[in-house]
């Protein structure tokens, strides 16, 4: 709760944008200042994906996070990837001006709107998180635990990583708060909450940088908007757990595989492999969305197959390379699977309609969620006739998926209760990812479908 | 008719753009104050709080005392363990005490440890005869103490 503990915090999140900055020059090229600022939000995500993913494959390795190896990781990544960026002949960012596109007065006005409505929102979480005191009760049975080992022990900790609960999630949420640790000066509960609104700051901004080029404004900020404020969304923005993360790094590889359809830019890819390798170390149910973004995307570049498989089974190759060494960790102490015990087998057909009819009653309760899946379904339907038809297949087989895998939750793990109550069945929770997907995605379905009137009058 | 719906003109098109923008537009109307409200309250709460209640978090709706949690911090070295023994509900516990205290407390005091054996007991109501030679450092209301073993 200290001035000391704020800059401390601030300083480690900067330190994650640049490095993301640093690897999306790498594998992009950020040849205007005007992309560096638009992209900030990515890099940042960027950034903190890679953090997670090069730190949970040191602790397995037995490398202990401390203060020194935090900074030098840090450091030596960034200018790692400077120095992949200088040798792939990257040019500095010039200029400040976006040539790709020539605002109009009410695109402005409608940009300036979203932003400052946005900032007000953020502002106001800032003061929430600055002196919020640890409440959640997964926060301290077992997320905040983990991240305790790792600061004061060093690394995965055999008794606090084995006997607490949930010992098979993974450790991506504990190392980001064991650094914010760090960086705090100590194990400061209370502020450490600031981490959860850089996230939430960092995943706003990466999906309205992602969306700024190809969709006007007037499109993109009430979606963006108002999915930060439906009920659900907003009370767990600031909760020191694993779900927003694993969410917003899902979505918005989600929306570069979407783009990446479209134009078929590699660095997109390359930034969504960074993406759901650290999805996939955030949460367990992060493997089962990249499996799923990856088989949609691999299905909706069949026309391209040729040069479009083999890179996505290189992310996959990536994202698998990510994931294992955590399982092997895990299992070689001990530690059961993530699966259901019985998975797809003795469950009864009664249970699986009971599992769909929960699925389908918590997507569309509006006291959660107000009317964002509502909106999404009906652009994804008018995109499909006359947006872009492959990009809305893609966001609709997508949704389709993560629905039905949520269902698949409550069917296969046979201890929880058929209930929408969240300390008893996660669904509400693993709906989240579908409605924060259907947020970001609706504006691109829409804009195509706006564009598609306005070709056929040319 | 689905033939004539499907090469609906631009207008129609847009109408559907239009009517999506609309709604959400209106649902924001309705969200962004609630969420601005809601957010403001929590940060109000939040700062209204002592640096005690924060630090203790949920362990006010855990235990009777926070005292205990102040004291056993304070008295349980870094690198000692420590072990939580549960007697019978008092009449000022929580509904939380009995079934989540020792969770609690193992997540709380870390560095310290857990241990059957450790050196320091964290005692609700618990029967002290089952820790000869241990000496009682703090005592609380509502059977709280804490020992520390020989």
């Amino acid at each position: 709760m200290t001035v000391r503990a704020i800059l401390g915090i601030v300083a480690l999140n900067g330190a994650y944008a640049l490095l993301g900055v640093a690897l999306l020059w790498a594998i992009r090229g950020l040849p205007r200042w005007s992309d560096v600022l638009r992209l900030a939000g990515l890099a940042y995500l960027l950034g903190v994906a890679a953090f997670g993913v090069v730190w949970t494959q040191l602790l397995v390795v037995g490398v202990p996070l401390r203060w020194l190896g935090l900074v030098l990781s840090l450091v030596l990544g960034t200018a790692a990837a400077v120095g992949a960026g200088v040798l792939l002949g990257r040019p500095r960012p010039r200029g400040y001006g976006d040539p790709a596109r020539h605002a109009s007065g009410a695109a402005v006005l409608g940009t300036a709107t979203g932003v400052a409505l946005t900032g007000l929102f953020l502002e106001v979480l800032f003061r929430a998180a600055r002196l919020q005191g640890l409440q959640a009760y997964d926060a301290w049975a077992f997320w905040v635990p983990k991240a305790k080992a790792i600061y004061f022990f060093g690394g995965l900790d055999h008794q606090v990583f084995t006997t607490f609960a949930n010992p098979n999630y993974p450790p991506v949420v504990p190392i980001l708060d064991a650094a914010a640790f760090h960086a705090m000066g100590s194990a400061d509960v209370t502020t450490f909450h600031l981490q959860y609104w850089f996230l939430v700051v960092g995943a706003t901004a990466a999906i309205a940088g992602c969306l700024y080029r190809h969709v006007p404004a007037w499109l993109l900020w009430p979606s963006l908007l108002l999915v930060l404020t439906v009920p659900r969304v907003a009370s767990g923005l600031l909760v020191p757990q694993a779900d927003v993360l694993v969410d917003v790094l899902f979505v918005v590889a989600a929306l570069l595989l979407a783009l990446w359809l479209r134009d078929g830019r590699a660095w997109r890819l390359a930034a969504a492999a960074i993406l759901l390798a650290g999805a996939s170390l955030t949460k367990r149910e992060g493997l089962l969305f990249a499996a799923a973004a990856l088989l949609v995307a691999l299905v909706a570049s069949y026309g391209r197959h040729r040069v479009a498989w083999p890179r996505l089974v290189a992310v996959a190759a990536v994202i698998a390379a990510a994931a294992v060494p955590w399982r092997l960790w895990y299992r070689s102490n001990g530690i059961g699977g993530e699966g259901p015990s019985a998975a797809g087998a003795g469950g009864s057909l009664d249970r699986m309609l009971d599992a769909l009819r929960l699925s389908f009653d918590v997507l569309f309760d509006t006291t959660l969620w107000s009317v964002v899946p509502v909106v999404a379904l009906v652009a994804v339907g008018a995109a499909l006739v006359w947006g872009d038809r492959r990009m809305a297949a893609y966001v609709a087989v997508l949704l389709g998926l993560v629905f039905l895998g949520g269902a698949w939750v409550t069917y296969a793990f046979r201890e929880l209760p058929i209930t929408a109550q969240e300390s008893a069945n996660p669904i509400v929770r693993y709906t989240g990812a579908f409605v924060l997907l259907s947020a970001a995605a609706t504006p691109l379905l829409l804009a195509s479908v706006w564009r598609s009137g306005a070709e056929e009058r040319r | 008719m689905l033939q004539r719906w499907f090469s609906a003109g631009i207008a129609t098109r847009r109408l559907v753009v239009v009517f999506c923008v609309a709604v959400s537009v209106v649902a924001l109307v309705v969200r962004y104050p609630a969420a601005l409200r809601d957010a403001n309250d929590t940060a109000r709460e939040n700062a209204a709080l002592d640096f005690v209640d924060r630090a203790v978090g949920a362990g006010n709706s855990v235990f009777p005392d926070q005292q205990l949690l102040v004291e056993a911090r304070g008295l349980i070295p870094a690198d000692a363990s420590f072990t939580v023994a549960i007697g019978e509900p008092q009449p000022g516990w929580t509904p939380l005490t009995a079934t989540s205290a020792e969770p609690f407390l193992r997540s709380f005091l870390l560095p310290r440890r857990l241990e059957p054996e450790g050196g320091w007991v964290v005692c609700l109501a618990c029967d002290r005869a089952a820790y000869p030679g241990a000496a009682a450092v703090w005592e609380g209301d509502d059977g709280l103490s804490i020992l520390q073993r020989e």
